[in-house]
């Protein structure tokens, strides 16, 4: 388990880290979201002990991570960094290498994840001819090729496409079915939604939300309720406690003898007072459709969080 | 195998790799071979045609190749000729550059040459006295006897006299090569520091290998490649100077001198290595890196002016001090070295201090470098790289 305990960081009089904490377990994946300049960069090299922390620690395995310990984790900068005249093959056993393989080992680890992420026509190349998705991949693999037992990677999808997207998640996937934690930071929320077991939201220096997505929505949704009512009276929904946010109603129309709409629909997204007694408006008013609660997306939970 | 030979072996790879290294050696190695064997190839290995008419063509024929033995860089060849008129036919036609006729004329198109004039005129004296002595009931074989005495031994107070010029030689080239070289080397140090930082892969790096180890594979490495065109240079050096049989030129201790010479250029690059690391890693692109660099530069240039102005005047008050105080030792020492014959104590003494400076220059640097390396952005200033606890 890879344990973020209180850390704190200043650059000057600025706070960057305000006492940072989150755990990531075995298997699980993070996805650490937050705006840009929120901390989410600082405390991933903290993390990685390239930036030292004025306060907290972290812990992986329940031991405080040192030099030896780092050495076993895969990193991905948020600036990319690769040697632009060496060649993608060579880079990525190089990078095994002082990862502490063999040569032997470190170049099957490559060949497999030259394999992998689509780089082989590429692999004799010298890395500043490849495309930017391209080093990204080669970049992937480079936080890769050790076998790390902890992957944090600084915002690993920007700028690649849907392809190169799927193939990124599928690696990653791969790496927590073998028990190893990852972080990953992202502004892509639909894209941490899709994949993370738990999400942590850092503001200002400070987490503000985590959990998994579902804990997230059960904590933030409870205020909204989305209600379709079919065949009600007009004015049926002023009788509803609690604020309207939106209203959308189609009125009746064409030939009864017709299937097809020709009920009046009303569909009210609604911030109840009392939601029992929505239920009882909705029921006596109309048929009902739906009743349910709004089950926001990260992006809606992140604004709210954030704002 | 551990982290600062890894790091040593890229840079060793991708570095040599490069075409700018490839034929940069070659180009140097050539050029060397060339100006090592250029005074020979200029000056010596001239064959000659002679013709011969007469009596005494024997003994004139004897006392020519007395001087020109065969296989040396000078040879004789000689045409013995019935009379003058078919000599003068031959020289005519070219045949012969020049026929000696009854050792009295010399027949030739133009004038003689001068070195073929200098022989000719040599046997001709030989051929001429030996007859006169002949003459004067003397034995010519007793009285060169006699006239073979042991040459005076030759004490000169500055320098080693003849050898002067060749020694003035040496020097200046040993100046130019090590500024050369140091410049290159540490220029590439600098560029590479500035590379991993610039690209930020220095973040990645770190978190495998601890800064001084990078810092120490890429100054070993770089320097592995410096040292080996070094010692291409003085191998090719030697060898063509051997080849071309320039080496009877060359003063007693050069073996010594070039060896030296390795020896400080290792000391001088750990020192200047190690500076120029330490300034590139306040910066973090390579267009910046020229300005930060100049104070170093100049250090290196003056070391190099001081070098010149020491093989001028090896005895100078400034030479003198200069030999001995890091880091112009590495340059000027050599160089003074090579001119004159240094004191032992000399020598160890400013090979003791110039080890000492080398080894304070790359624990700063390594401080300096381990403290900005990760600091990217503006322009790290000195005051917080020394104070600042990473």
């Amino acid at each position: 388990m890879l344990e973020v305990d209180g850390l704190k960081k200043r650059y000057g009089d600025t706070v960057a880290l305000d006492g940072v904490s989150l755990t990531v377990g075995p298997g699980e994946m993070f996805g650490f979201v937050g705006a840009n300049g929120a901390g989410k960069t600082t405390t991933m090299r903290i993390v990685m002990g390239v930036l030292g922390a004025d306060g907290g620690e972290v812990r992986w395995k329940g031991r405080r991570a040192g030099f030896e310990t780092r050495r076993r984790f895969g990193y991905m900068p948020e600036e990319r960094g690769l040697y632009a005249k060496m060649r993608v093959a060579e880079q990525i056993e190089y990078f095994g290498r002082l990862g502490g393989m063999d040569a032997g080992a470190s170049k099957r680890s490559s060949d497999a994840l030259i394999e992998r992420l689509g780089l082989t026509e590429r692999r004799g190349d010298d890395v500043d001819s490849l495309s930017l998705g391209n080093q990204q991949r080669v970049q992937l693999a480079v936080a890769l090729i050790h076998e790390p037992e902890v992957l944090v990677l600084d915002e690993p999808f920007s700028g690649l496409d849907p392809i190169a997207v799927d193939a990124l998640a599928g690696v990653l996937a791969e790496r927590t079915a073998a028990g190893v934690p990852v972080v990953f930071s992202s502004h892509q929320l639909d894209l941490v939604e899709r994949l993370c077991d738990s999400v942590g939201i850092i503001k200002g220096g400070r987490m503000v939300a985590g959990g998994t997505v579902a804990e997230l929505r059960a904590r933030e949704s409870r205020k909204r309720l989305r209600i379709v009512v079919t065949g009600a009276e007009s004015g049926w929904a002023d009788r509803l406690p609690g604020e309207i946010i939106t209203k959308i109603v189609r009125p009746p129309h064409g030939d009864p003898a017709q299937s097809g709409a020709t009920e009046r629909y009303d569909e009210v997204i609604l911030t109840p007072a009392d939601d029992q007694e929505a239920l009882r408006v909705a029921t006596s008013a109309g048929r009902v459709q739906h009743f349910g609660w709004l089950e926001p997306s990260l992006a809606e939970i992140f604004r709210e969080v954030v704002a | 195998m551990n982290a600062v030979a890894l790091v040593a072996r890229r840079e060793i790879g991708v570095r040599g790799r490069t075409k700018g290294y490839r034929y940069g050696l070659l180009v140097t190695a050539v050029l060397v071979a060339v100006l090592a064997a250029l005074p020979r190839l200029l000056g010596g290995g001239s064959d000659h045609t002679v013709g011969l008419v007469g009596t005494q063509a024997d003994r004139l024929q004897a006392a020519l190749t007395a001087q020109a033995p065969p296989g040396g860089d000078l040879t004789v060849k000689v045409t013995r000729y019935a009379d003058e008129t078919a000599a003068r036919a031959a020289v005519a036609a070219g045949d012969v550059e020049a026929a000696v006729v009854g050792n009295e004329t010399v027949i030739s198109k133009t004038v003689v040459g001068q070195d073929l004039s200098v022989i000719l005129d040599t046997a001709h004296r030989m051929v001429a006295t030996e007859e006169n002595l002949t003459a004067a009931g003397l034995d010519p074989a007793k009285v060169g006897q006699a006239q073979q005495v042991r040459p005076m031994k030759e004490v000169t107070l500055n320098g080693s006299g003849e050898d002067a010029t060749v020694r003035l030689v040496i020097a200046m080239v040993i100046v130019v090569i090590l500024f050369m070289l140091l410049i290159q080397i540490c220029t590439w140090v600098a560029m590479g520091v500035v590379e991993e930082k610039g690209s930020r892969i220095v973040e990645i790096l770190l978190t495998s290998v601890r800064p001084w180890q990078l810092l120490a594979g890429k100054v070993i490495g770089l320097g592995v490649l410096g040292l080996s065109q070094i010692v291409v240079i003085a191998v090719v050096g030697l060898a063509a100077a051997q080849i071309s049989g320039a080496v009877p030129d060359l003063p007693d201790g050069t073996y010594g001198v070039v060896a030296s010479t390795i020896v400080w250029f290792l000391l001088g690059y750990a020192f200047y290595a190690a500076m120029f690391a330490a300034i590139a890693s306040l910066v973090s692109r390579q267009e910046e890196l020229s300005g930060v660099l100049t104070p170093a530069t100049m250090l290196l240039m003056a070391s190099y002016l001081i070098g010149f102005i020491g093989a001028r005047s090896p005895d100078g008050t400034l030479t003198h001090v200069l030999s001995i105080v890091p880091p112009f030792s590495s340059m000027v020492m050599p160089v003074r070295s090579a001119v004159v014959d240094v004191p032992l104590w000399e020598t160890g003494l400013a090979m003791g201090l110039m080890v000492l400076a080398a080894a304070a220059t790359l624990y700063a640097g390594g401080l300096i470098y381990q403290r900005a390396v990760l600091r990217t952005g503006a322009r790290v200033r000195w005051r917080e790289a020394l104070r600042s606890a990473s």
